[in-house]
């Protein structure tokens, strides 16, 4: 070997560690992190560690100032986390005083900009020539014709309205209104008619962008409109260079005080009048003028800016309480995506009810950010303000209007102290159930005692794809238009100036919530999005203003329906319901004699019941609005299709596996009823995901075609044939079958496994001669065919864990200690039946649960994790999402619990947190609390994913042995970067595109690909990208004789990957998908490819070479490759070696 | 890949196989048609003086690195009978001196585990064998046509057939193995029956549990149950809150609590705040 040739060498061997580090990114640094946490128990950082404090430091004398503060937490707040939490996120939404003296000095220099803005001569409303090029009115002049003047002065007066004088705006779009008080000679009489008012508004608003947006000072100057309300533009400013994302001053003009008569503007009183806005000359017929109660209220909004601010700063100016609470509900409507848009619970919306509560002794000056939060959500959970309107006017002067005026107007009503505005005009009666549904739900989370009630409550965001059941978008919006002549909305169209989308949006709920009925929980809808424009463009059009989105909770007891009832056909209200179902409804007789009108929907599967809604939807849209389904995209079911076994596609496998949980029941009954047995049966448990209900694929029966296999009949198997392709895979169901106790059991672990093997041999000659069923038995199992379905029966002796666990002290005192075997046994025939029955259990009160659990196995499965992690544990993170909904409520449909599991995998903090799943409830507030103590303090010795049940307080059985810390980072990073995509996709109005993209793992960070024969491989029609054709499996259509036992757990793939594990598992890892996976990823470990010295117990797979004249052992990676082929004969079909990263 | 295996077997044919000291290099391969080969690295079996080994010096043959596909007995046996006849093979997962040869284990209760690499202990008829196979070139060929070892496809389905056992051999075994068991205990009962009540030399008497009057079992469980007893029997005769002193007591044991809280709590917010939890979006 020449000198040149050892040098590069040496080079390769020095880069090698670096290239490995980069392969496993990450993931390395975080293993490192975690076995040197496990050595020496140090402080690592990122870990909580009990706390440990001297005694001289616990039990020193308090001072005031601590026994002041103790006291403070304890009566203001719920514990002193929440406070120290509360005060954290207060921090983090404030603005800071630094930024705050550079906005002041901004709005300083806009004023004196405003006010040097030109003058110009008066013109007619309708001559716009004047306007220079570059700017366009911001405002669809719809009929353009109107009359009156308009000429631009600097505004009269220049005032900071808005959450940003009073401390109570939160980062991070800093937004400062200002207002502008129009100079009283532009306006003239009857500016409140036909939109004068507005126009004016809107070409006063026009002149200024013009001259402002010339100004250096300004980075951008653009249009939006106010609130999203259509008529109602403003001007955005935003500084220029670097401060350009820091904050947005809107510029919003209003009429000068008491200009408007109030009485003009009340809900009753018409302001656009019918001839105008249809442009027909006044036909003076005397019919009475639509009341335009929306168009009165926007003209008032602008009168009362003033006189709102000067309120809530008289109110909340001085108490720093309220400021806070104020601040929280803010983050709190944010997260829950309520406050944007037209008809949005807006900040200042809560501003005003917190001044009202303040105002009726609700709330009190001193009380704490949380507590205001608190009593805020408590009002709003237990008052409905469609029917009992709330005001903040006490005057009790005879001309203002009563409270049941403003409900005939408006389905929400909060008035303002002025008695005449209604603040909550443009919130439908959907936004308020919402609202108010979200404080219920969240009062019901501060009042348990979870400790984490912080976290789900302010911190974690429900966007809509993932708080609803099923989602639908209304889409190209267009529609709506006709939809709105099909309603008769002519009136309301009138009012909102044109708007058809809001002005459809509360009849087409309202449609849609009565058509749902019973199988609705709540009915949710986005609001337009507020949009922003260029100064020199058109103002948006409404069916630009994006997707009508709707969200529907539903309600899981009445999807199992078919049957909409209506009443009998003799009653007037017959007619009612023929008309509102239209040829949907038909004259039916029942079995008690009524002959009713009633709707039938087709569903025969659980999956298409769940998706009757979509049935009820579309054709109640067609009927009554004219929407044609084209444009109803109804998002519920997209994920079924991951869960279907490809012969049903009309049903997710809920019925396949209640079919075989029923064969499971009648073997159960065999069992108890078996005569002959020396000892009877003393319960019967299942123990396979098939009979909780969360098994991917569910079994079908068997019907082997004899043909395809080789018999061996002395034993009357089927055995497969190496001629043909691999026969249908079978998977026997695991029942663990308990006896009655008995003093004969011998002590003696090797004797009761000899007892035990007689039981099973017995059980199986009963079984064959008392119900003429097909057994085979061995030690340990006994595997009984029954109906098509195999079932492996597992006798149990209660006292064997215990006898393995004894062990003899020298003293000869018998202690029990766990062993692996004690603790295995334990496992299987103790924990595992129980947790199968209470997942069962779990299953009827949550219909989706099988849906969720399966969707999130096969996608784990999927990213070829799925032998990493239990399938108990997958099965336990899937319950948890039901016991645990937070701040969600238990899910209905499969695709929105699956979104949920990717939030959950992706954000939780295992690290420092048990994920507890109350099953049953049966774990108290205080164990709670005692169990997080206990992992706190015994962290390091438990594994890094720890789910605690009822059943297992301590040691979280069923991830005891995986993941490694590598394998749950990866997971989550697959899982936090598929959640995006997923959401995008079906929020995407135009259809989902290939839902499958987020199943399908990535290979590229892959070392080695094992490509397999799909002849061999029995579950390939099971893949995420189900091939077109398969092999032939034996399997015979129609029912035939069966009385051999089929093959039962022959999966080739898996025997390969046992043998690849057993010989190179300290070498590589391996990875493989077994729902039809066709490929087995495999990544070489870093560790095992450092040159190691001589050792005789560590030679598996290497060979000696010499380095730097030093003899040492490395992988024999070329032999090793090519011993991939060779233990995998017949089912490899390439080994492809993708990287050089194992260069030695 | 292609040129650094030239690479390789340039090197190879350069130097000769490496092997560590005092061992031999031998390769194998699996076929004709695989390239690469594993090594085997074979040395004669020794112990220090002293040191018990079931297995007997000069004639035995410590193998190393023995392929996953090389695992039956015969196997290795046939590839190394050249050297001389061969008496016995023990394939083990680890090199182990004290385990002697152990009998053949019930096919019933034990199945076979999945092999992976193996160490071996091949023993010749004649300590001539030893020497010639340290002096073996290879490569020896573990497949080779007129002895064909299955792998894949047929090896699995060979080993689910073997899976599929006689139910009858199974109730012979075990009637056989209780049968002895059973006449076990009852020649250990007659024993403890014979020595019940009788005392030994120094006068003790031995107690056992099939005594007539019933004693405490010697458990941990059951000492434990004794202490437990005892300290709730104390417990019950203390006066809470009686003393001025109690009373300053408990009251201090609160505030510490808190506080001991309060450091949790303000250690938790550190952490979330390095790990931007409070970012609510």
């Amino acid at each position: 070997m020449g000198p040149a040739h050892k040098g590069a060498q040496h080079r390769g061997t020095a880069g090698e560690p670096e290239v490995m580090a980069s392969a496993l990114e990450g993931i390395g640094k975080e293993g490192k992190k975690e076995s040197s946490k496990k050595r020496s128990g140090s402080p690592v950082e990122g870990l909580l560690q009990p706390v440990k404090l001297s005694r001289a430091e616990l039990y020193k004398e308090p001072t005031n100032e601590e026994l002041n503060r103790l006291r403070e937490t304890e009566s203001l707040f719920h514990s002193s986390l929440l406070r120290l939490q509360v005060e954290e996120l207060l921090k983090e939404v404030r603005l800071s005083e630094k930024k705050k003296e550079r906005i002041d000095a901004f709005l300083q220099k806009v004023n004196q900009r405003i006010m040097r803005v030109p003058s110009t001569p008066e013109t007619e409303l309708t001559n716009q020539a004047w306007l220079r090029d570059g700017v366009r009115v911001p405002l669809h002049q719809v009929p353009y014709t109107v009359k009156g003047c308009f000429r631009f002065l600097p505004p009269a007066q220049v005032t900071v309205v808005g959450s940003y004088l009073l401390g109570t705006c939160i980062r991070p779009d800093i937004n400062v209104d200002v207002a502008l008080t129009m100079p009283r000679e532009i306006l003239q009489d009857k500016d409140g008619l036909n939109q004068r008012y507005f126009r004016k508004r809107a070409l006063y608003l026009a002149h200024l962008a013009h001259h402002l947006s010339q100004d250096p000072l300004f980075g951008s100057v653009r249009f939006s409109y106010t609130n999203g309300c259509h008529l109602k533009p403003s001007l955005l400013l935003r500084p220029h260079g670097k401060d350009e994302r820091l904050v947005t001053v809107r510029l919003h003009p209003c009429p000068p005080p008491d200009f408007f008569r109030p009485c003009r503007l009340l809900p009753s009183k018409n302001n656009v009048r019918t001839a105008w806005y249809q442009g027909q000359s006044p036909s003076g017929d005397g019919s009475p003028e639509p009341p335009t109660p929306h168009y009165n209220t926007w003209v008032l909004q602008d009168t009362a800016l003033e006189s709102h601010a000067q309120l809530l700063s008289t109110v909340l100016g001085s108490a720093s309480g309220l400021k806070d609470g104020v601040a929280l509900l803010k983050v709190w409507l944010r997260q829950r995506e309520l406050d944007k848009g037209l008809g949005g619970f807006s900040g200042f919306l809560v501003s005003m009810l917190v001044a009202f509560l303040v105002s009726t002794h609700k709330i009190h000056t001193t009380m704490s950010g949380y507590q205001v939060l608190r009593s805020t959500l408590q009002f709003l959970a237990s008052t409905d303000l469609t029917v009992n309107g709330i005001s903040l006017c006490f005057s009790s002067d005879p001309s203002l209007p009563a409270l049941a005026d403003f409900h005939q107007a408006f389905p929400v009503v909060f008035l303002d102290s002025s008695g005449r505005l209604n603040l909550c005009a443009d919130v439908t009666a959907s936004t308020c159930h919402q609202v108010q549904h979200e404080a219920r739900l969240s009062m019901v989370l501060l009042d348990s005692k979870a400790d984490d009630g912080f976290q789900l409550l302010l911190m974690t965001p429900k966007p809509m794809v993932r708080a609803f059941d099923h989602i639908l978008h209304l889409h190209p919006l267009s529609r709506l238009q006709a939809a709105c002549h099909r309603l008769k909305l002519w009136p309301e169209l009138q009012d909102h100036g044109g708007d058809y989308v809001s002005a459809a949006l509360g009849p087409l709920t309202t449609l849609l919530e009565q058509g749902l009925g019973s199988r609705l929980h709540l009915l949710a809808h986005s609001r337009p999005p507020v949009s922003e424009w260029d100064i020199s463009q058109d103002p948006p059009k409404h069916r630009d203003s994006g997707v009508l989105t709707l969200g529907l909770l539903l309600r899981p007891e009445g999807l199992t329906s078919v049957l909409e009832l209506g009443p009998e056909a003799d009653q007037p209200e017959a007619a009612d319901f023929r008309q509102f179902w239209g040829s949907r409804s038909e004259l039916r007789r029942f079995q008690d004699g009524a002959i009713r009108e009633a709707v039938v929907w087709e569903a025969a599967s659980m999956a298409q019941k769940r998706l009757i809604p979509h049935q009820v939807v579309t054709h109640l849209l067609t009927l009554h609005a004219d929407i044609p389904d084209t444009c109803v995209h109804y998002t519920g079911g997209h994920l079924d299709a991951l869960i279907q076994s490809l012969k049903e596609t009309f049903s997710t496998g809920e019925e396949a596996l209640a079919a075989a949980v029923r064969c499971y029941d009648d073997l159960s009954r065999l069992l108890w009823g078996l005569e002959g047995l020396p000892l009877t049966v003393s319960a019967v448990q299942g123990a396979h995901p098939v009979l909780r209900y969360t098994e991917v694929f569910p079994p079908t029966a068997v019907r082997p075609a004899y043909s395809f296999y080789e018999q061996l009949q002395e034993r009357a198997s089927l055995l497969p044939r190496p001629d043909k392709p691999c026969p249908a895979y079978v998977e026997p169901m695991t029942v663990v079958c308990h006896l009655e106790g008995s003093g004969q059991w011998p002590q003696d672990a090797e004797a009761i496994r000899r007892v035990r093997a007689a039981f099973q041999l017995r059980l199986a000659e009963l079984l064959t001669q008392q119900h003429g069923l097909q057994c085979r038995a061995t030690a340990t199992h006994t595997d009984v065919l029954k109906d098509g379905f195999v079932f492996r029966i597992r006798v149990a002796y209660q006292r064997e864990p215990q006898i393995l666990r004894e062990m003899r002290s020298p003293e000869g005192i018998i202690s029990l200690r766990d062993t692996p075997a004690s603790l295995r046994l334990e496992r299987d025939t103790r924990q595992l039946p129980l947790l199968t029955s209470t997942l069962h259990g779990l299953q009827q009160q949550h219909p989706a649960f099988s849906g969720v659990a399966r969707l999130a196995k096969r996608w784990v499965r999927a990213q070829l994790l799925g032998e990493e992690l239990t399938d108990e544990s997958l099965d336990l993170v899937a319950a948890a999402l039901f016991l645990h909904p937070e701040p969600f409520t238990p899910p209905s449909s499969p695709q929105v619990g699956f979104l949920r599991f990717l939030f959950l995998i992706s954000t939780f903090d295992w690290k420092n947190n048990p994920l507890i799943v109350n099953l049953n409830n049966e774990l108290t507030a205080e164990e709670q609390v005692e169990i997080r103590s206990v992992f706190l303090a015994t962290r390091t010795k438990l594994p890094v994913m720890v789910i605690i049940t009822p059943q297992d307080r301590k040691s979280s059985v069923w991830t005891q042995d995986g993941p490694s810390p590598q394998i749950l980072h990866q997971l989550m990073v697959l899982a936090a970067e598929a959640l995006p995509v997923l959401e995008k996709q079906l929020m995407d109005p135009q259809g989902p595109g290939d839902i499958r993209t987020a199943f399908r793992p990535p290979l590229d960070m892959y070392d080695v690909l094992i490509h397999l024969s799909p002849r061999h491989i029995p579950r390939h029609r099971q893949a995420v990208d189900s091939p077109a054709a398969s092999f032939c499996r034996g399997l015979l259509s129609e029912p035939g004789p069966s009385s051999l036992m089929p093959v039962l757990g022959y999966d080739p793939p898996q025997l390969y990957l046992v043998q690849l594990r057993e010989a190179f598992g300290d070498l590589a890892l391996f990875f493989y998908d077994q729902h039809g996976g066709k490929v087995i990823g495999v990544l070489w470990k870093p560790t095992s490819f450092q040159p190691q010295p001589l050792k005789a117990s560590n030679t598996k797979g290497r060979m000696v070479v010499s380095q730097g004249g030093e003899l040492v052992m490395v992988p024999n990676v070329e032999a090793i490759l090519e011993d991939f082929a060779i233990l995998g004969e017949g089912l490899v079909q390439a080994v492809e070696a993708r990287s050089e990263r194992w260069t030695v | 890949m292609v040129a650094r295996r030239r690479k390789r077997a340039a090197r190879e044919s350069e130097k000769g196989i490496l092997s560590p000291p005092g061992y031999s290099a031998i390769p194998i391969k699996f076929s004709e048609k695989q390239q690469s080969s594993h090594y085997l690295y074979v040395r004669e079996h020794k112990v220090r003086e002293g040191t018990k080994s079931s297995w007997p010096q000069k004639r035995t043959l410590f193998v190393l690195n023995v392929p996953p596909y090389c695992t039956e007995q015969e196997c290795l046996s046939r590839l190394l009978s050249p050297c001389g006849p061969v008496q016995s093979v023990e394939l083990q997962e680890k090199p182990d001196l004290a385990e002697s040869p152990k009998e053949p284990k019930s096919k019933f209760f034990h199945p076979k585990p999945v092999p992976g690499f193996q160490v071996a202990y091949v023993v010749f008829q004649k300590p001539r064998g030893v020497s010639a196979a340290l002096a073996l070139k290879g490569p020896l060929l573990v497949s080779t046509e007129s002895h064909p070892v299955k792998s894949g496809i047929h090896k699995w389905i060979r080993d689910y057939a073997d899976s599929v056992l006689d139910p009858e051999a199974l109730r012979v075994e075990v009637d056989t193995f209780m049968e002895t068991y059973d006449e076990k205990m009852a020649e250990e009962e007659a024993k403890a029956k014979e020595e019940e009540g009788v005392p030994d030399e120094e006068g003790w008497v031995k107690v056992t549990r099939r005594g007539r009057r019933p004693v405490l079992p010697r458990t941990e469980a059951a000492s434990l149950r004794v202490l437990e007893r005892e300290k709730r029997k104390r417990a019950r005769k203390e006066l809470l809150n009686f003393y001025a002193w109690q009373h300053r007591e408990t009251k201090m044991e609160h505030l510490a609590q808190l506080r001991k809280k309060f450091q949790e709590d303000k250690q938790r917010i550190e952490l979330m705040r390095a790990q931007r939890k409070f970012r609510p979006y």
